[in-house]
């Protein structure tokens, strides 16, 4: 008598709060989830020269930097030859700067990185020449866009 | 007329909640089949020079990944390829994706020499579009 009293009663699962485990669930894997971003440099590399199609450009509108294998630097520009040495290349930011207001966007700047000189240095240096930034006369905004990474075999 | 105003106000408003849980689950199944995981996460130990130009890089469809570890040893697709075949390598993936964007992990103790080994067979490939994968810092 009591075993059939049992069996008829329905059986009843609450399930008022199965919205909020999913809920749960959804703010524990967005809380836990890690997005790895790239970041880094933006680099345009040029085409590969061909003879008779080198573009030629006028040694006044040249910044000329060059990284020894210490990682000492040489920075030869119209008015500027100078020398630096590792701590001081914020120096390379202020002639940058200088050289972009006085020739607005003719400015090319090369970089000649030696062969044995730590990637480190080069990116430090280069790091510099994009940090550069310029307001002109009538407002615009300048940076260093046209950077050439010279192939260390025309060393 | 007035009557039937009175007796919609006493009725209790009742909203269905039997259905946030498939609601709910229905997010989780979007999102677990939205999600990309990231196919080329080789755990090479390298680090990375530190930049103050250092942008974060928004498309993630159009990027190819080249390591260049401690050794000089270069890595693409977790493979190692030898520097004169690198170009071999990036050719069909420019191919396949003339936007692509690779982007160069390279220890930061490497010479620049085998950076710029790597960044001729890059021109050769005609993978312009490239980035030094940096930190956040000066």
């Amino acid at each position: 008598m009591a075993l059939k009293e049992k069996i008829r009663k329905q059986p009843n699962i609450p399930t008022a709060s199965m919205g909020d485990i999913a809920f749960l669930i959804i703010i524990f894997f967005m809380v836990s989830t890690v997005f790895t971003r790239d970041k880094g440099i933006k680099m345009l590399l040029p085409e590969k020269a061909e003879a008779g199609k080198e573009v030629k450009i006028k040694p006044e509108n040249i910044v000329m930097i060059t990284i020894n294998p210490v990682g000492e630097l040489r920075v030869k520009a119209a008015g500027h030859d100078e020398y630096l040495k590792p701590e001081q290349y914020n120096e390379v930011r202020k002639i940058v700067e200088e050289k972009l207001f006085e020739k607005d966007t003719l400015l090319v700047v090369s970089l000649r990185a030696s062969r044995e000189t730590a990637y480190k240095n080069m990116i430090a240096v280069l790091d510099q020449i994009k940090l550069c930034k310029v307001t002109t006369n009538d407002g615009r905004e300048l940076r260093a866009n046209k950077i050439s990474l010279i192939p260390t075999s025309e060393e | 007329m007035r009557k039937s105003f009175i007796r919609r106000a006493t009725q209790s408003p009742n909203i269905p909640t039997a259905s946030t849980a498939d609601v709910a689950f229905l997010l989780i199944l979007f999102f677990m089949v939205t999600t990309v995981f990231r196919t080329s996460a080789l755990h090479l130990k390298l680090k990375l020079p530190p930049a103050g130009a250092t942008e974060r890089i928004l498309l993630r469809r159009n990027i190819a990944h080249l390591w260049v570890d401690t050794n000089g040893k270069v890595f693409i697709d977790d493979n190692v390829v030898p520097l004169d075949r690198v170009s071999v390598k990036m050719a069909p993936k420019v191919w396949e994706n003339p936007e692509l964007v690779t982007i160069l992990n390279i220890d930061e103790g490497i010479n620049y020499g085998v950076v710029d080994k790597v960044l001729d067979q890059l021109k050769d490939a005609k993978a312009f579009r490239i980035t030094f994968a940096t930190e956040f810092g000066s």
